[in-house]
């Protein structure tokens, strides 16, 4: 009996470590890979500073003192003041909370939506597929810029709308690559098997289906918050975004371009931000790819 | 963090020490440039602007761009100079009856429109028909100043002119329904250029793009959106004038491209250069920044028929609380000053004994708390999108202020729409707070303080965009209004600037003094305080 226990035990053991492994293979070669530990160092980095911006941060980001406007980076002001005699800093550290919060929740909106709609439209095809299809097609058809304009022109000009309209225009992206993840996925054995076998069709879809097809989407999703990041900053340059006083980077980095001759600081140290943490992302997404897809494997 | 900002330092002193090696020597004029060189015939003129005129018939137009290109085309009976006098231009002198009923004007002789046939009276009672009367086949448009004005068109029942009759070759007889003190003024509004009666009966609707008046220019071409362009009128009546052959008025919608068009000589002359840009024309020993004389307002208005701005309180309060001195300095860079009251001191009339509400937010706290709200409020501050010549930086000048209203509490969210929505929804009161201005178009406090502030203009769509009802104050507009003593006038202006300044229905901000960039070789220029720019004594010396 003791005997028995301990195989029962150690098949366990085995059938869990499979199960497990592509994750800890994938995490394994993610932490070989230097340049995807650098961009996830700077995301934790970044993810850090959104947090503790009201601790780190020196000034308000709307402490405006118009008498030392525009002033260069000195022992007070770390990144210089803008035009309203704002500390550039502390606007800076507390852009990261809104860039952050509009990436992630933008992109996990998008990728709940989208791997609904992904896959319906990939497990039960036939009209449903292609109504699901085409409407992605339409949306693909238009720049994702212009679309998100015109939802926010829709909606009207707050940063919440312009992460609804981010959500909104990654939606296609997302549906398309489960879709056919689905597609593939549902010709396997074991999703015939489980058929065979009378399980529900969500409970399939859910705890086979979705479960095997994940990998992509988690690098997708990790290089989409770095474009949503940008396109959030689109929209707060245009306007359509992040509303006065917020401190959003891109809005930074619009109401200051006119100073970028006199104070070049007022939009440097934005767009430094910007640049880091999209980089950060696309980074540590390009080594998730490489760690977590079966092609890339050596 | 400290290598980075020691970085900075020592590029930035890279950078300062480049630009005063390059700039030589600054050069600012108020107002006009008095070097005396001889005038010089011939040569072009490029006129750089933000956007392209609506349309070429002065009446039917009220916009800026529209008005900078036909006041040099047509010619008022009236006009103001430079230094807001009033002048006789196409009239030369003019009678008044005792009553104050009838104006008899005697005409400048041997004047000819630029199509050749003469001016005389008969053209100004044309001119008038054409204006007033709905029914006139030749009435094609709104013409939007004229009820403006005269109370409505012809057969409205408070229509103001009885008749217009030409007496003989050069006289011309307006009888008036009511006394109206300004009358001379309003002929001197550049919407009423005397247009050649032969070209109007040629072109027809068409005449906004066919312009014909007896300015020092004649019309020559409009491409939309990219440039108009004006001749020579080689029988204009003054001898010599115009100087310069020809004057394009050329579209340059970037207010940074424009900047750059005049530095690299593409254009001669610019208007709506940012404030923080001034800084680098005078540095320019090329070309030459003057300061067009203020004849504007920006102000924020109340919508004094929303609660909480119903509350004098309030209005009060949140006049202490706003820096207007800070304001004009970061974000006019000194091209504006202190607004105190509703027009600009320039403007007879002016009550210089008003004291402005002091920057004070203890006592603004105070008084919010007395008016029933200790803690402040939440509400809207509104405004346009793009600038005006009023407010260069609108939106920021709104931030700045949305940061001096949190210090009393009042939480304001700020709202942003483009100009036309912005003016229609406005006049509708869809607003509690909301940032404005007025350019005057001639030089009477009336033009100031009627349409914006008179109770007889808050039905909806409202001219009067504070909605600010006070019977008293708008007595004393119409008493003024149908005042000839001139010092009776200034009496009863001042006492209205006084109610305006204790009902708080604003906050003026500034006036502004709009600086212009132009070649240093351009010469006889005067800006115009209206902006009724003429080019007629403008010359080039390169």
């Amino acid at each position: 009996m003791p005997v028995l226990a301990k195989r029962e035990n150690e098949t366990n053991q085995l059938q869990q470590e499979e199960a497990v492994s592509p994750w800890r293979e994938g995490w394994k070669s993610f932490k070989k890979n230097k340049v995807a530990l650098v961009g996830l160092g700077i995301v934790l980095f970044f993810m850090i500073i959104a947090v503790f911006a009201p601790l780190l941060a020196p000034y308000g980001i709307n402490e405006q003192e118009l008498s030392i406007r525009n002033n260069p980076p000195s022992p007070e002001h770390w990144f210089g003041t803008d035009d309203f005699g704002r500390d550039i800093f502390s606007r800076v550290l507390y852009g990261a909370r809104i860039s952050l919060w509009v990436g992630l929740v933008s992109v996990s909106g998008s990728v709940i939506v989208g791997c609904f709609l992904g896959i319906i439209a990939g497990y039960y095809g036939r009209w449903i597929d292609t109504v699901i299809s085409r409407i992605f097609d339409i949306m693909l058809a238009f720049p994702s810029i212009l679309l998100a304009i015109a939802v926010v022109a829709v909606l009207g000009p707050s940063l919440q709308n312009a992460l609804i309209a981010i959500a909104i225009i990654n939606i296609p992206n997302f549906g398309r690559l489960i879709r056919s993840k689905v597609l593939s996925v549902k010709q396997e054995e074991y999703i015939m098997a489980a058929r065979a076998v009378g399980m529900s069709d969500g409970r399939i879809l859910f705890h086979h289906v979705l479960p095997n097809s994940l990998a992509p989407i988690i690098v997708q999703a990790t290089l989409a918050i770095a474009t949503a990041i940008i396109e959030a900053a689109a929209l707060g340059f245009l306007g359509m975004g992040a509303q006065p006083p917020q401190a959003e980077w891109g809005k930074m980095l619009a109401d200051s371009r006119q100073y970028i001759i006199q104070a070049p600081w007022t939009v440097l140290f934005p767009g430094i931000a910007i640049m880091l943490t999209v980089l950060g992302f696309n980074l540590m997404g390009d080594g998730l790819r490489d760690a977590l897809d079966p092609k890339m494997k050596n | 963090m400290k290598r980075n900002s020691s970085l900075f330092v020592s590029i930035l002193v890279v950078l300062t020490l480049l630009l005063t090696a390059c700039s030589g020597g600054n050069k600012e004029k108020a107002g006009d440039k008095s070097e005396t060189t001889e005038p010089k015939a011939g040569g072009t003129l490029i006129y750089g602007r933000g956007a392209d005129s609506i349309g070429l018939d002065p009446i039917n137009i009220t916009d800026g761009e529209s008005i900078r290109v036909t006041h040099n085309i047509f010619e008022t009976l009236f006009v103001y100079d430079d230094k807001l006098e009033l002048q006789p231009k196409l009239a030369e002198s003019h009678k008044v009856s005792e009553d104050g009923l009838t104006w008899t004007l005697t005409l400048k002789k041997g004047v000819k429109f630029q199509d050749g046939t003469d001016f005389n009276a008969d053209a100004v009672v044309f001119n008038f028909e054409r204006w007033m009367d709905p029914a006139n086949p030749y009435h094609k448009g709104d013409f939007p100043y004229y009820p403006f004005l005269y109370g409505g068109f012809k057969g409205d029942p408070n229509h103001k002119i009885a008749s217009v009759k030409a007496v003989d070759e050069s006289t011309v007889e307006f009888t008036l329904t009511e006394k109206t003190a300004p009358f001379l003024s309003y002929l001197a509004i550049p919407m009423f250029g005397i247009a050649s009666p032969d070209a109007i009966k040629k072109y027809g609707d068409k005449f906004y793009e066919n312009p014909v008046g007896t300015g020092p220019f004649k019309f020559d071409s409009w491409s939309r959106n990219d440039k108009v362009v004006l001749k020579k009128n080689e029988n204009y009546y003054v001898d010599g004038q115009p100087y310069l052959d020809e004057m394009i008025f050329r579209v340059i919608p970037d207010n940074s491209s424009r900047l750059t068009a005049l530095q690299s000589g593409e254009v001669d002359i610019i208007d709506g250069l940012n404030p923080d840009d001034a800084d680098t024309i005078k540095a320019n020993s090329q070309l030459s920044l003057i300061k067009r004389p203020s004849f504007n307002t920006g102000f924020m208005v109340f919508n004094t028929q929303m609660a909480p701005f119903d509350n004098v309180k309030v209005r009060q309060a949140i006049n202490m609380a706003i820096n207007k001195k800070e304001l004009i300095d970061a974000f006019y860079n000194g091209y504006a000053e202190v607004a105190k009251n509703p027009f600009p001191s320039s403007l007879w009339g002016y009550n210089d004994a008003i004291e402005d509400y002091k920057y004070d937010v203890e006592a603004a706290k105070k008084l919010l708390a007395e008016a029933g709200f200790p803690d402040g409020f939440k509400t809207e501050l509104w405004t346009m999108s793009n600038p005006r010549p009023y407010l260069p930086q609108p939106l920021k000048i709104a931030e700045a202020m949305q940061a001096n209203l949190k210090a009393i509490g009042i939480d304001a969210e700020i709202k942003t729409y483009e100009w036309a929505t912005y003016l229609q929804k406005t006049g509708e009161g869809e607003h509690p707070m909301a940032l404005y201005g007025w350019t005057g178009v001639m030089a009477d406090p009336d033009n100031f303080l009627f349409p914006n502030l008179s109770n007889t203009n808050i039905e909806k769509p409202a001219s009067n965009r504070a909605f600010y009802d006070n019977e008293e104050f708008t007595n004393l507009l119409q008493q003024a209004r149908v005042t000839f003593d001139q010092d009776e006038r200034i009496k009863l202006y001042k006492q209205a600037q006084e109610i305006f300044h204790q009902d708080a229905p604003w906050v003026t901000i500034g006036h502004t003094t709009p600086p212009m960039g132009l070649g240093g070789y351009v010469q006889g220029f005067n800006a115009h305080p209206m902006e009724n720019d003429n080019f007629a004594e403008v010359y080039l010396t390169n």
